[in-house]
């Protein structure tokens, strides 16, 4: 295996597919922390996209500054579908199968209730070409090398934020034992809507940056929901590194993969197969019943 | 027989809510009894229905029709029930969290292949070539039979789900849903319970794929995502995700209402027709998921009766 | 002569073996036990205070709890070596070890015909083309069941159990169709009335006399000194103690220790 490709997969995969480290963080957080798979976080990642896309074709305004609006914004829809919905389920104590189930419904009516909102066609960012910048001979553009930035300082914010703050200590302690968090004063609502709202900023500047990279469609989230989901469920018992270590080599395989079978999909099968085994192999720890 | 009065596009409406009911009651059994979150069900549908076409296109029969059929349909349904039961092996021991990765990757895995192997499948241009099992007249009789045809495999599927409800066997599944170590602890291989249930279900829900490959005549990558898994899942959540004809009652307010009311009988706009209604099709579909889940948990029919239906078979 | 057939009768009982067995949760040794036989006598109760870890050595016995270290084995009537420990959970009941729930376990969508319905189904019915098998597997336990039903005072058996102590009744019977040659019993009596306490251990008592071997954990002690030839004492995870009846009960300082004045 030659240098060259080693550096191509490492460089195209690291920038190209940041977007997905970035994604499979907020949804291993809220996986992590409120037990939740939220299928509907795919439309986190879409809506990122489109409101990116709306803001700067609407306003004019350049790809850097709609960066912030677009996660608060992605944020705040992230905590309106907690509070409209997951968090009202879980008060009809909805069970964890239906939790899911209604997650799939939400995504489905985002996913095609956004078109009514946005339009049908696929859309574009109004954006002039960027810098191409050359990183051990591989040609990257200046957004991509922001997603790859963003992705790392968002990490080392969540990583400080969850680990050192104050608010960090009761996410955790909120996640290990809800009543005995409630009963030491902290308040769920207050935590849980925060964590919603970190969540839907990761996922909606994922999205803005698969967005402008290449078009914006209301499949932009969904496409990538599955290897989100894979990376978040095995790397996610590995705490937040664990995510990030799991999405970057996830990144980097699907780069090697993409450029030896001149097929993306092929990537795609081939890490759907290799996840599936990892999970089936760990699988068995996982059912310690002991209830009988 | 003259079936000018009956519209082409009601029997293609009525097909494919025949074709939904029919995935509906498998994942009845999957899903409503044993607690299986399938989310692949188009990927058992989709492999049954382009190994049906595969087959059926690419090979060159010795005999004609309708062995040709029926020789390409039991493959369909083989290779369908084999792939059921390595996705059964591999998630029979998983969380809901894993089977929901090991359904949804399936049928993902099957779109890319489809897509991928376009020698075989013609990928994204599509394949045609395949037809009828025999000709009775205009395309409209055939297709009128070919739904009477499908429809007298779905009520089989429908009465064997009425069976299953009414045997030793239907009660393991409703035990592993409940309370799969309460089982296991009674002796039961609630594995091999699951495993089996899975590959019987994706057996069915391959022929159903056979079937629609050949009403619709050409097979379309586009076709096998996860649209169909969506329709299948909220008429039996609907309808009742506990009783076997929440399936059939679900599906028809659902499938029914687009594809046959709305499709051919509101007087909108024509260029609704196109975009809008589809996608609002979706859009009602999720939201109903939601709805039900969140007020109604156990469908318009509610939960099994199952105190009336001992009663019934073995009185007090 | 008679003695000799009598000890020829008492050596068929079918026991189990715990060798070196340990169980942590989250750090703490839960279960430690060195050398342990049980079924030696028909009827042993394990008594001790909440938290020695009763419950779970029960569930290492079933294998629904994984043990860290050591093996339990099975030693039936008839001679050979099962190890439990190797087995997967389900297993249990083909080798005749079974076990009653101290939480309330049962089917919510199972009426209590269907309970014991499906304890009785052998396995060669419950596969995916036997539709119509249901009058057979009915024809052939109907008898036994209905006459668990009527000694339990089941009124209504297509009906569901509805109170706890209907639901521990039905966990009891559905051991007891599972033809077991070594039952466990976690707590069987608790929750129950007087009358059906009784009834519990009269089917105890008759279990036992016909060759099973039977393991009970109680925290009612009248239960435990009527019913049990042996007790054993458990505490922090250990058998601490084990002899007659009478002489654990007089064992006043570690009895008064752990289970208070006025139990003695």
């Amino acid at each position: 295996m030659d240098l060259d490709f080693i550096t191509q997969s490492l460089v195209i995969g690291l920038t190209e597919n940041a977007p997905l480290v970035l994604a499979a963080i907020g949804f291993a957080l809220l996986y992590r922390l409120t037990g939740l798979i939220n299928v509907a976080y795919s439309e986190t990642i879409t809506l990122g996209a489109y409101f990116g896309m709306w803001l700067n074709t609407t306003y004019g305004l350049d790809f850097y500054t709609i960066l912030i609006p677009t996660g608060l914004l992605t944020g705040l829809l992230s905590v309106a579908t907690y509070l409209a919905i997951f968090r009202p389920a879980k008060r009809r104590n909805v069970g964890t199968l239906e939790m899911i189930i209604v997650s799939f419904g939400l995504s489905i009516f985002l996913r095609h209730g956004l078109q009514f909102v946005f339009g049908y066609p696929v859309r574009f960012y109004d954006v002039p070409p960027p810098d191409t910048i050359m990183i051990l001979g591989v040609g990257v553009t200046s957004f991509r090398l922001l997603a790859v930035a963003s992705v790392a300082l968002l990490s080392l914010l969540l990583w400080v934020f969850i680990q050192r703050s104050r608010y960090g200590l009761q996410i955790r302690a909120l996640a290990n034992d809800e009543d005995l968090a409630q009963v030491s004063g902290i308040r769920p609502l207050a935590v849980t809507t925060l964590i919603w709202f970190v969540a839907g900023v990761a996922g909606g500047l994922a999205g803005a940056f698969y967005g402008v990279g290449s078009n914006v469609s209301a499949l932009l989230g969904w496409r990538q929901f599955l290897l989100i989901l894979m990376v978040a469920l095995v790397g996610g018992s590995w705490g937040l590194g664990g995510v990030i270590l799991v999405g970057v080599g996830t990144s980097v395989a699907l780069a090697a993969m993409a450029l030896q079978f001149d097929q993306s999909l092929y990537a795609q099968l081939v890490l759907i197969v290799a996840f599936v085994v990892v999970l089936k192999v760990r699988g068995t720890r996982l059912t310690e019943t002991a209830k009988v | 027989m003259n079936l000018d009065w009956l519209d082409a596009f009601l029997i293609t409406g009525l097909f494919q809510v025949v074709m939904v009911i029919g995935l509906a009651l498998l994942l009845h059994l999957q899903l409503g009894l044993t607690r299986i979150a399938n989310f692949g069900v188009v990927g058992f549908w989709g492999l049954g229905m382009y190994a049906f076409g595969v087959l059926y296109v690419k090979v060159d029969w010795a005999f004609g029709e309708p062995w040709q059929f029926l020789v390409c349909a039991a493959a369909a349904t083989v290779v369908a029930g084999l792939a059921g039961l390595l996705v059964g092996w591999l998630i029979a021991d998983l969380n809901t969290d894993g089977v929901l990765v090991g359904t949804l990757g399936f049928a993902t895995a099957v779109q890319i292949l489809a897509t991928t192997q376009d020698d075989l499948t013609g990928g994204a241009r599509g394949m045609g070539g395949l037809g009828f099992p025999y000709d009775i007249g205009r395309v409209k009789d055939n297709e009128f039979l070919w739904l009477v045809i499908t429809a007298a495999v779905v009520v089989a599927i429908l009465m064997y789900a009425w069976r299953v409800h009414r045997s030793p066997y239907g009660r393991l599944l409703i035990a592993v849903g409940g309370n799969e170590p309460l089982a296991r602890s009674l002796g039961k291989s609630t594995f091999r319970a699951k495993l089996w249930l899975f590959a019987v279900g994706s057996a069915g829900m391959g022929l159903l794929g056979a079937m629609n490959g050949v009403m619709v005549h050409y097979l379309d990558v586009g076709n096998i995502g996860v649209g169909v898994t969506l329709a299948a899942m909220v008429g039996l959540i609907l309808g009742g995700t506990a009783r076997v004809w929440g399936a059939v009652v679900g599906v028809i307010l659902t499938v029914g209402l687009f594809d046959i009311v709305i499709q051919s009988y509101l007087p909108l706009p024509k260029e609704w027709y196109t975009q809008a209604i589809p996608v609002l099709r979706e859009a009602a579909f999720g939201l109903t998921l939601m709805i039900v889940l969140l007020f109604r948990p156990l469908g318009l029919l509610g939960d099994m009766r199952r105190d009336k239906l001992m009663g019934k078979i073995h009185g007090r | 002569m008679v003695a000799d057939v009598v000890d020829a009768v008492a050596l068929a009982r079918p026991r189990i073996r715990v060798q070196g067995a340990v169980k942590s949760f989250s750090g703490r040794v839960v279960v430690e036990v060195d050398d342990l036989v049980l079924g030696d006598r028909p009827i042993e109760g394990l008594i001790g205070p909440n938290g020695a870890g009763k419950t779970t050595l029960m569930r290492m016995i079933m294998h629904s709890t994984p043990l860290d270290r050591g093996r339990i084995s099975l030693l039936p009537a008839d001679g050979g070596d099962v190890v439990l420990s190797s087995l997967p959970a389900h297993r249990m009941a083909r080798h005749g070890v079974v076990k009653s729930n101290q939480v309330i376990m049962d089917f919510d969508k199972l009426t209590i015909w269907d309970s014991l319905l499906l304890a009785v189904a052998e396995a060669r019915y419950e596969q995916p083309h036997r539709i119509f098998s249901e009058r057979p597997v009915f024809r052939r336990h109907e008898d036994e069941i209905r006459h668990h039903l009527d000694f339990f005072g089941f009124a209504d058996p297509t009906a569901f159990a509805m109170s706890a102590g209907e639901k521990k009744l039905l966990d009891i019977v559905r051991c007891l169709l599972l033809r077991p040659t070594f039952l466990l019993l976690d707590e069987p009596t608790a929750g129950l009335p007087d009358e059906l306490t009784e009834k519990v251990m009269t089917v105890v008592r008759d279990v036992a006399a016909t060759g099973t071997s039977v393991v009970i954990v109680e925290h009612d002690l009248n239960v435990i000194w009527s019913l049990c030839d042996e007790v054993l004492f458990m505490a922090e995870g250990k058998v601490i103690l084990r002899g007659d009846p009478p002489s654990i009960r007089a064992n006043r300082t570690v009895v008064e220790k752990y289970l208070g004045e006025g139990h003695v």
